[in-house]
């Protein structure tokens, strides 16, 4: 076999070849083999599986756009508004740079949601994987906080409230809440100084932190290796040469596989940046186009799409504190799902109805409380908030209990 | 495929959830413009100029982009939009004197270069359509109750016909769609395009991934 | 055994060959296609080709002899009205001249001739120097002192000491290789001179 031969033959490149003379230097042989060429992926990786590359792509696609925009871009209450319509109308180019920067950031959380989802199905935050759960987990934080930070940066109406929103979040902690919110922007409203420091977070410090948190993510992962969708570990049943009989590598099989994806993808992705980039008014929100007025707050303030369904839980709990206890708490909670759920079954094609129940509820009051975040909190709305908020919660709290008691089918003992 | 299914269909629920998103409470009329209508957006721009830049600003838009864009020559908008008041490559301001609206009004009349993605064109319509005198003689606006703004277009109103009447605000939300972003058709060219040739390299991923996977046996 | 790699049986090498090409040379296109927009973004923007848009001088109030200073797109332009006396000197010069005909120079057609102006009188010059880019200085007196007592009167670069006569023509062994750059001109009426655009067909030239 081919494979097995390119394996032994690795280390000793030919003398007077660049690759050889770098590769005494520097592993960048073993390197490919470990984490591409020869890391042996499960065979029958399913639909579910293409998000993780697909968020590597945006990653990609964010840095590139986002390094661009800074060049025309001023960070400043002044200048901020003035330059990002400079951007859309002057830069060459600028208003397809931005637009793919702002797609760019709902596909983020449309992918990484999916991708979670995925991790959730399949049971990929089990042991082994608990830590690239936890490294996942974190990556969605700073994420959050990213995705935050670059929203105040136009310096629309709704960038500046909801950032005031936000930070006033912080307020609501008991004794140092004020002086918190205070610090965070450095001046008693949203100001100047708010703005620059967010500029220089979101633009150098989390895409730094994000980074690394990637690196570590991809190697924690080809440490344990890839779960998949029957939740079979492939390591158990390996060949002569010592490779999993229902792995393949890397490369050039998912290579291949999620070059078509993220082509498909981009199809996707081109149709939003050229036909669709307001989405509706969900990836660029219409009172965005508006500078921002510390004065005049505008009638309906909500949060891009995906910190609605945080938002939702916020709003749905009639305490301050405990509304935002409620809304850390529904991210934090999902940190603990590798010993929440104690089934020693991973996939959900052999899980007991329980799972699969309390799973749709779970994704079932996400997605509604993500929709009720975008509207108005009318009392009807804000009862139907406490109800999902109940349900969402309940995903966790239920869950050590039913997955003890789960009637699970039998695990075959290799993949289909 | 029937996860491909559930997946479609939630990105599809967005828009029908965007649209329940708010709005303002009375009925608009649709503007039924069309952007690649540049005699309407010729007559936008010179009815803006006329009724609208007295007061009103659209700052983000210089004379010659918008020439170069609904197809006038540099002579032709500054003598039809500035009358020879502004070089062509000065910024679209209000004629109004600084303060003075503030004197007046009571209030600084917004810059226009946005208002059309603000608030989107159906608005501006039915805005510039609104103003109607109640029994003691007193004007106000269907679209927006208490606004500042004088009917603008009550001349028209009154000496033109209810075609040409509607022909001219909508003539304004047309010219007001363009400055909103005046690489819309620019892009919406190049859309189609950037997709057909993705498509392409798609099909080339399609059958390079199934050359591939040849050698997996399930 | 029935999901091992069998890549050694039954494989089109040239079928997989002949895609693995396509797909790489079309997304090498795409990837050239996407580039376009990145790298067109450091183009002068609107902007800043507003901010260079021509302008126009005044040269009403200019006496003989005297220099003005004007900023197009950025750079200083000089307008100086030269007296008869200057004009003289001009093509005594010439043999200590490195291009005095302004064959390897930047400068119109219109310009390319022995005062290298439209108007003799009014010479209309790029000042920066062609050497490294500083901004020469203006010393039309006849042996003045910086510069030598058998100076005729010109540009002076105080950075590499390259010199200038009264058309900008640079003299030999100094360190700029070609004269100063006369910028397209054009005069809209006897006073008013613009400066970037070049004379109408129609206009007077």
């Amino acid at each position: 076999m081919s494979i097995k031969h390119s394996a032994d033959q690795a280390p000793e490149q030919k003398k007077g070849s660049l690759l050889g003379w770098l590769d005494r230097r520097y592993p960048i042989v073993s390197t490919w083999n470990e984490h591409v060429g020869e890391y042996y992926a499960p065979k029958n990786f399913n639909f579910w599986y293409f998000f993780g590359s697909l968020a590597l792509l945006v990653l990609v696609n964010q840095f590139i756009t986002g390094i661009w925009l800074t060049m025309s871009y001023k960070p400043s209450a002044a200048e901020a508004f003035n330059s990002i319509e400079y951007i859309m109308r002057d830069v060459e180019w600028g208003w397809l740079i931005r637009y793919m920067h702002s797609t760019g950031a709902s596909a983020f959380f449309i992918v990484i949601y999916l991708h979670m989802l995925r991790g959730l199905l399949y049971g990929s935050y089990k042991e082994p994987r608990e830590l690239v759960w936890l490294l996942g987990m974190f990556l969605f934080l700073v994420l959050m906080a990213e995705a935050f930070m670059g929203y105040l940066l136009p310096w629309g109406q709704m960038s500046y409230w909801g950032a005031q929103v936000i930070i006033s979040l912080f307020g609501a902690i008991p004794v140092v809440g004020p002086d918190l919110a205070l610090w965070v922007r450095g001046d008693f409203v949203i100001s100047d100084a708010t703005l620059n420091r967010f500029f220089a977070l979101h633009v150098i410090a989390l895409p730094l932190v994000l980074l690394i948190l990637v690196f570590m993510h991809i190697v924690a992962l080809h440490k344990v290796g890839s779960n998949n969708p029957d939740g079979i570990e492939i390591k158990k049943y390996k060949n002569e040469a010592g490779l999993p009989i229902d792995g393949i590598p890397f490369h050039p099989y998912y290579s291949v596989k999620d070059s078509m994806g993220a082509v498909f993808f981009m199809v996707l992705f081109a149709f939003v940046v050229f036909y669709w980039p307001e989405g509706g008014g969900y990836f660029l929100e219409p009172p965005n186009f508006e500078p921002a007025d510390p004065l005049k707050t505008p009638a309906h303030i909500a949060p891009v799409w995906y910190f609605t369904p945080f938002y939702a839980i916020l709003r749905a709990v009639p305490d301050k504190f405990l509304g935002v206890v409620a809304m850390g708490g529904a991210i934090a909670v999902l940190f603990a799902m590798p010993w929440l759920d104690r089934c020693k079954v991973k996939s959900i094609r052999y899980r007991g109805a329980s799972y699969k129940i309390l799973l749709t509820m779970f994704v079932v009051s996400f997605v509604v409380l993500g929709y009720l975040g975008t509207q108005p909190a009318t009392p009807e709305l804000t009862k139907l908030a406490q109800l999902f908020t109940a349900l969402y919660f309940g995903f966790f709290f239920l869950l050590p209990f039913t997955s003890v008691l789960e009637k699970t089918k039998p695990v075959p003992e290799r993949v289909k | 495929m029937k996860k491909l299914v559930w997946i479609f269909s939630f990105f599809l629920a967005l828009p029908i959830a965007a649209q329940a998103a708010g709005g303002p409470s009375i009925e608009l009329e649709p503007a039924q413009n069309n952007l690649r209508d540049q005699d309407s957006l010729k007559r936008g721009a010179i009815l803006f100029s006329n009724y609208c830049m007295a007061c009103h600003s659209m700052k983000y838009m210089r004379y010659n982009r918008i020439a170069r864009d609904i197809g006038w020559s540099n002579e032709e908008i500054v003598e039809k939009m500035a009358y020879n008041m502004n070089k062509v490559v000065d910024d679209v301001k209000t004629r109004m004197l600084p303060g003075v609206a503030m004197e007046v009004l009571g209030v600084e009349p917004p810059d226009l270069s946005l208002m059309a993605r603000l608030r989107g064109t159906d608005y501006i319509y039915t805005f510039l359509r609104g103003y109607y005198q109640d029994e003691n003689g007193k004007w106000d606006n269907h679209a927006l109750a208490g606004t500042s703004m004088p009917n603008v277009l009550e001349g028209i109103q009154r000496h033109a016909s209810a075609e040409d009447y509607a022909q001219a605000a909508r003539d304004i939300a047309n010219f007001m769609e363009y400055a909103g972003e005046p690489a819309k058709l620019q892009r919406t060219e190049l859309g189609w395009k950037v997709i057909a040739f993705l498509l392409v390299l798609l099909v080339l991923t399609y059958f390079l991934k199934k050359e591939y996977w040849r050698d997996i046996k399930h | 055994m029935s999901t091992k790699v069998h890549k050694s049986k039954g494989v089109d090498i040239q079928r997989r060959k002949i895609l693995t090409g396509a797909t790489g040379v079309v997304g090498a296109a795409g990837a050239t296609f996407l580039a376009v927009p990145f790298v067109s973004s450091w183009q002068p923007s609107e902007k800043a080709k507003a901010a260079g848009a021509p302008v126009d001088v005044d040269i009403s109030q200019l006496q003989p002899g005297q220099m003005l200073t004007v900023s197009w797109r950025g750079k200083p332009v000089w307008v100086v009205r030269r007296t008869p006396e200057m004009l003289e000197k001009l093509p005594i010069l010439d043999a200590q001249l490195r291009d005095p005909a302004s064959q390897q120079s930047e400068q119109p057609v219109y310009c390319q001739n022995e005062t290298r102006a439209i108007n003799p009188e009014y010479l209309v010059v790029v000042g920066i120097c062609t050497h490294l880019g500083c901004a020469p200085l203006y010393r039309p007196a006849i042996g003045s002192p910086d510069v030598g007592a058998d100076w005729q009167g010109g540009f002076f670069c105080p950075c590499h000491g390259s010199r200038f006569d009264l058309a900008g023509r640079v003299f030999q062994s100094v360190p700029a290789p070609t004269n100063l750059e006369i910028p397209p001109h054009h005069f809209m009426t006897e006073h008013l001179i613009r400066i970037g655009e070049d004379p109408q067909k129609e206009g007077v030239a």
